[in-house]
């Protein structure tokens, strides 16, 4: 059977996991790294770089390496006007917005894709090393922050299917967690989780019995993160944004967890000084630890247990300040960085096998709604709703014989339309031709488990179903995302092309190498005349000569024809060498000195 | 939609059409209900089961959520016996209180506009909350004695009062709601 993985698709740093007879772990690569930070860069060849491969580009060549792209998925270009300064990348678009990398310009979803496609492939390389019969990866669960609204898991789910994955599930950052926390303790209690990553802050408030998993309550701020920490360091020394700058307080931030003092460009840091700095950063993330505390109806003293999770909570002042408002201490026994993936590898391990023992219901961050009259919104499905929730409404004509109703989708908890974000317009067509007022058109709102909304609506007198047409308001259409997924297939290729011809030249390379160094042997002429036919030392002479010919050129199958040829030519002359050396190991000779 | 009108809240979680009920045991067949409909167990299940178990789960929370909630579930019950629960006019059993209030908030809003001190503007404000607070409160006895009798003797009667004082205590809602505007305004 295929694979099906949990990924944590993060601001900062992505991880791909697996669960093998039932333990969840992280997927890590040769050197034993399980983070792919999320950076993809495009050269002026077009060759991509995903990881840190992409990391190390950002200091040689910053305008063409994307990173943080999280923080733009869902989003319009008006959205995020504001910050485009912290970036080296080119950001333009309009109600998506692209980012420019060279001459080409890339939705916030299909960079995201490149990330799941290098994760999918370090997944794909395990599972072939580990002997596995079919080692292919073509499902996941992929998490989200729970504050993500609809627009931005849409964008998220989009990404996943360019990148050729389907995503059977988007489940959300902080309860991914505690299900990774639950594994191993069997334990039943009220759990709060502060989750503050790289770009995103989310609070949850769970209640955890039986097995069941029940999220009482969720608040966040999709745009709050280390990235501002490491903006307002930048900001605080005033030497600018570049590369180098964010690379060195990003530096500093760390040894501020471990030390008192530190040095960015010479100048010292203290802790406090540090700490004073980012309190406003801090103190933002608690409104919505008591908006969620209020919302399921607790007190702090009730939450049993808090757990950490995000690179960001190894900040001593975020954990004193956590600390502070639940009266009790944090516990982080899981790596913070790794705790969200095990969580989402569980989700698909549970999907899978369909194994009840462990349920997770989890709820929509936010209120959906409909605009109404006087540019009023009315509320269809309140913030905090277990998913799946449903909701309905019903709708009338205003003139005699409309035959279509326009409807605008919002989500948010302001009562007016412009305070929220809107998510879509519909237009309810096929209406029975009747007097206005008389048709009774029910339209139902689905949101489904992973957080996403679904709409259909059917006219109650005459039963006719009624078609809907779905203008997203700040997302790609199901034809565009098709378009993206054919568009990677050729990205795809010619990567895969591009890692080919790299290896095929690695390999003549190695070739010549070895050959050249015989050549050069001392014992070499002697050799010659002994062993080798007439002609065998010019042809091979002559074949090296035409493979560091055709190496430079793109032609990887002329160049793997050449170096074949050069292996058969030398194949003798390897032997012979090969042979000496052995006799001289068995005569006692030093190999060494041959 | 027709088998939709068959089922109800209380029924499709095996409960009385009653409102004292016990919160643990309607939690713990929610939970059981859960495990028996959610989506997450029916991930390779046909497209009909599929539907199914998203329509079930989504009734499910939505009657999880109204019954869990005192209030929500006697206007259920209402709505489920064939009465609205939807206010048009002050109730004129509150007529004497929203017309104080009301003179009280004009008052108020005249002090403000004259530059009163917002300490001062507070203690009016909290002074004029404080009989419509305990309006509510007498209402929430209210609410309990008349979820008992109903309980017991299932009378369209007593259903008739707790009409009265949900659409009571939903006008006093507001009147709140609108001192806590003038409040943080």
């Amino acid at each position: 059977m295929s694979k099906v993985v949990g990924i944590d698709l993060g601001t900062t740093n992505s991880l791909v996991a697996y669960v093998k007879d039932g333990v969840p772990f992280v997927i890590r690569d040769k050197g034993g790294d399980a983070l792919v930070p999320s950076i993809v860069s495009i050269d002026e060849k077009g060759t991509v770089y995903v990881g840190r491969e992409a990391q190390r580009r950002l200091l040689t060549d910053a305008s063409r390496t994307a990173y943080s792209v999280k923080r733009f998925m869902g989003k319009g270009l008006d959205d995020v006007r504001g910050e485009a300064k912290h970036f080296p990348f080119a950001i333009g678009g309009d109600a998506v917005v692209t980012i420019g990398l060279g001459d080409k310009a890339f939705t916030p979803p299909e960079i995201s894709a490149f990330v799941l496609r290098e994760l999918k492939r370090r997944a794909e390389a395990y599972f072939a090393e580990q002997g596995e019969f079919d080692n292919e990866v073509d499902r996941a669960v992929i998490t989200v922050p729970a504050y993500f609204n609809d627009a931005q898991r849409t964008a998220t789910r989009d990404a996943g299917r360019i990148a050729g994955l389907e995503v059977l599930r988007i489940i959300n950052e902080p309860t991914a967690a505690s299900l990774a926390y639950g594994l191993d303790k069997k334990h039943s209690g009220v759990i709060a989780v502060y989750d503050l990553g790289g770009g995103t802050f989310d609070i949850s408030i769970l209640r955890v019995e039986d097995g069941v998993f029940q999220v009482l309550s969720t608040n966040g701020d999709t745009h709050l993160g280390g990235d501002d920490i490491d903006n307002l360091l930048m900001e605080h020394l005033g030497t600018g944004y570049g590369q180098d700058v964010r690379k060195a307080v990003i530096q500093a931030k760390w040894d501020l967890s471990e030390r008192e003092e530190t040095t960015i460009g010479g100048r010292t840091i203290t802790r406090a000084e540090f700490e004073s700095l980012i309190m406003p950063i801090v103190e933002r993330t608690l409104g919505p630890c008591r908006q969620a505390l209020a919302d399921a109806g607790l007190q702090p003293s009730d939450i049993e247990e808090v757990v950490l999770v995000g690179g960001s909570t190894r900040i001593p002042l975020v954990r004193r300040k956590v600390e502070e408002l639940f009266g009790r201490a944090p516990h982080s026994d899981l790596n913070p960085d790794e705790v969200v993936a095990l969580g989402a590898a569980v989700q698909a391990d549970i999907l899978i096998t369909g194994n009840r023992e462990m349920l997770l219901l989890d709820v929509t961050p936010l209120s959906l709604g409909i605009e109404t009259m006087g540019g009023v919104v009315s509320k269809i499905i309140m913030r905090n709703s277990t998913i799946p929730a449903s909701g309905s409404e019903m709708f009338t004509t205003g003139v005699d014989n409309q035959t279509a109703v326009d409807i605008h989708v919002l989500q948010g908890e302001r009562e007016l339309v412009e305070d929220n974000r809107s998510l879509a317009r519909f237009k309810l067509r096929g209406i029975p031709p009747m007097p206005a007022g008389l048709p009774r058109v029910h339209v139902q709102f689905q949101i489904d488990a992973n957080g996403i909304l679904s709409v259909t609506a059917r006219e109650l007198r005459t039963e006719v179903e009624q078609s809907i047409e779905v203008k997203p308001s700040y997302g790609l259409t199901d034809e565009q995302v098709e378009q993206m997924l054919l568009d990677s297939f050729e990205h795809a290729e010619a990567d895969f092309a591009a890692r080919m011809l790299i290896e095929a030249r690695n390999e003549a390379e190695t070739v010549i190498n070895a050959t050249e160094k015989s050549l050069r042997d001392p014992d070499f002429a002697a050799i010659e005349k002994a062993e080798l036919g007439d002609g065998e030392r010019q042809k091979i002479e002559s074949v090296i000569a035409g493979l560091k010919m055709v190496m430079g050129s793109t032609d990887r199958e002329t160049i793997q024809k050449w170096t074949k040829a050069l292996n058969d030519a030398t194949q003798h002359l390897a032997e012979v060498m090969m042979n000496r050396s052995v006799h001289a190991a068995l005569s006692g000779k030093n190999v060494d000195s041959l | 939609m027709e088998a939709r009108s068959e089922r109800n809240f209380f029924s499709f979680l095996g409960l009385p059409r009653k409102l004292n009920l016990d919160v643990a045991d309607l939690e713990q067949r929610y939970r059981a209900l859960s495990r028996q409909f959610h989506p997450d167990f029916f991930y390779n299940a046909s497209p009909a089961e599929r539907r199914a178990s998203l329509e079930n789960t989504s009734y499910l929370n939505d009657a999880y959520r109204t019954l869990k909630n005192p209030v929500a579930r006697i206007e259920y019950l209402l709505k489920l016996e064939g009465m609205t629960t939807t206010a048009t006019a002050a109730p004129p059993s509150l007529l004497e209180e929203v017309f104080a209030l009301n003179e009280e908030l004009d008052e108020i809003r005249e002090a403000r506009a004259n530059g009163a001190s917002a300490d001062d503007i507070r203690v009016r404000l909290e002074r004029a909350r404080k009989p419509i607070e305990e309006k509510r409160d007498a209402h929430e006895q209210d609410l309990k004695a008349l979820s008992a009798k109903w309980d017991a003797a299932g009378d369209r009667q007593v259903l008739e009062s707790l009409r009265e004082r949900i659409l009571e205590r939903n006008y006093i809602n507001n009147l709140l709601a609108g001192i806590e505007k003038e409040l943080t305004a």
